[in-house]
């Protein structure tokens, strides 16, 4: 099963792009010109959005739900909902990439939350597994030598400590509120959020460097 | 507030991770908006986040596109303009309808006071006017007449051979005194009265000349208030050894009541 994961994961973005890259590679001037284009539902602009982050998207789908046919029936979801809701994203409030992260992320949670309530009585054991899953898949990523850029990302991503990553995981991918995190793992409230707090900061501090 | 104390706190993580309450979600935008050291940390995060998620990148399924596009629609939304332009448009016209409206009724308002004060001033004038022009009629009618008895009083005198007797108050009047004119060719007779007692308004007094020690009715006269006014008696008297004055009923005695002498002045 964890191999499989990793499997299907191969075809791996050829670059790891940054914003300044993105920049580049866009024929848009800039992310207000394109949301401008987006607000008008240009096709050349969906034609933009779709190519540059639904990898990302996809991705985080998958890890959410652990189930390609699935992932992609939510992938579309999230781009209807998304090309629908584009008048409530405000820039001011944040980036859109962000923005769009958030829409996937909660499209795939929502299923993933009515799935367990029909399906799962214990969602702490099936957390533990997933949990593990991203430990060990992550780690056969070290393996992989097609990408310098994802190399370098997954060497970023290893130095977390295990606990570290398995907490955001367990948030990120599992959408726990740290109050269920805190019930899961056994911790105290103030504990969950110094740790993930912890955690976000070293992440933010392997990526600025 | 603390900004680092908040930094701090966690909860801008807990946003970055999409594990914030709604509550925390709508404090934490709301901060990032005032202080730009939240803004900037949690940008720093959702960028953090953001390369997270790419490392998990997997390129969906290659027809998944068109699925997806077949299910879009690619009309430009109806509803990003009309509504927006015309309300600035609109409102400031409403606005200057009401401000020209009310500019103009100020001014008409302004405009009636005026009149209403104007007109109240030229009243007053016209009032201050009419009384001024009463007076003045007044003051002129009183100078007519004291031209006339002045005229009066000058042409008995210019008459050769008259004669002025002062008679004088007795103990009944002390201050008494009046001068009598009196022209014996013309038997003219007037008096001026200097000053006698007030009389009571069934009263008036009387002249009298005496000859050989019996009076003659010379006629009434009034005292009136304004010293030096000659009054003509309507009586001839061709003789006088004195003048006196009594008082008597309105109209005059054909007798002197001679307990109401008042003032004797002899000829002479």
């Amino acid at each position: 099963m964890n191999f499989l994961y990793f499997q299907l994961s191969k075809p791996l973005r050829t670059s790891f792009y940054t914003t300044k890259s993105l920049k580049r590679t866009s024929p848009f001037v800039s992310e207000a010109v394109l949301i401008e284009k987006l607000n008008r539902r240009d096709e050349q602009a969906f034609h933009w959005l779709y190519d540059q982050y639904s990898p990302a998207l996809f991705g985080v789908i998958r890890k959410i739900v652990h189930d390609d046919e699935q992932a992609r029936d939510l992938l579309q979801d999230a781009f209807i909902k998304i090309w629908n809701n584009l008048d409530s994203y405000d820039a001011s409030k944040g980036r859109l990439f962000t923005w769009l992260l958030n829409v996937a992320r909660n499209t795939a949670i929502d299923n993933l939350r009515s799935a367990k309530a029909s399906s799962r009585p214990n969602p702490a054991n099936a957390i533990h597994t997933d949990a593990e899953n991203v430990y060990i898949v992550d780690r056969q990523h070290q393996t992989e030598p097609e990408n310098i850029d994802h190399i370098g990302m997954r060497e970023v991503v290893d130095k977390l400590r295990p606990e570290r990553k398995m907490l955001i995981d367990l948030v990120y991918f599992n959408g726990y509120t740290h109050e269920e995190a805190a019930e899961v793992l056994n911790l105290p409230l103030g504990t969950v959020k110094t740790r993930v707090r912890s955690a976000l900061q070293e992440l933010k501090q392997f990526f600025s460097r | 507030m603390d900004v680092s104390e908040y930094i701090a706190s966690g909860t801008l993580e807990l946003y970055a991770l999409g594990a914030a309450s709604d509550q925390e979600r709508r404090e934490v935008e709301c901060l990032a908006s005032i202080y730009p050291e939240i803004r900037q940390e949690l940008d720093q995060l959702t960028e953090a986040m953001e390369r997270y998620a790419l490392v998990h990148s997997v390129d969906p399924p290659a027809d998944l596109k068109e699925a997806i596009m077949s299910k879009l629609s690619f009309e430009p939304a109806p509803v990003q303009e009309p509504i927006v332009k015309p309300m600035p448009v609109s409102r400031p016209t409403f606005q200057f309808t009401w401000v020209a409206a009310a500019s103009v009724g100020l001014i008409l308002l302004s405009f009636a006071l005026f009149l209403v004060n104007q007109l109240r001033e030229s009243q007053q004038v016209q009032t201050s006017l009419r009384s001024t022009n009463n007076s003045l009629q007044d003051e002129i009618r009183q100078l007519r007449d004291r031209q006339q008895s002045a005229d009066a009083a000058i042409a008995l005198l210019k008459q050769p051979g008259t004669r002025v007797i002062q008679v004088l108050g007795n103990d009944k009047a002390p201050n008494g005194r009046l001068a009598v004119y009196w022209n014996a060719q013309l038997k003219q007779v007037a008096v001026e009265v200097s000053s006698l007692p007030k009389l009571a308004e069934n009263q008036q007094y009387q002249l009298w000349s005496l000859v050989d020690g019996k009076p003659v009715d010379a006629g009434v006269f009034e005292n009136l208030p304004t010293n030096g006014q000659l009054q003509r008696t309507n009586r001839s008297i061709g003789a006088a050894d004195a003048f006196a004055v009594t008082i008597e009923r309105r109209g005059g005695s054909p007798t002197p009541t001679l307990t109401a002498l008042v003032a004797v002045g002899q000829v002479g």
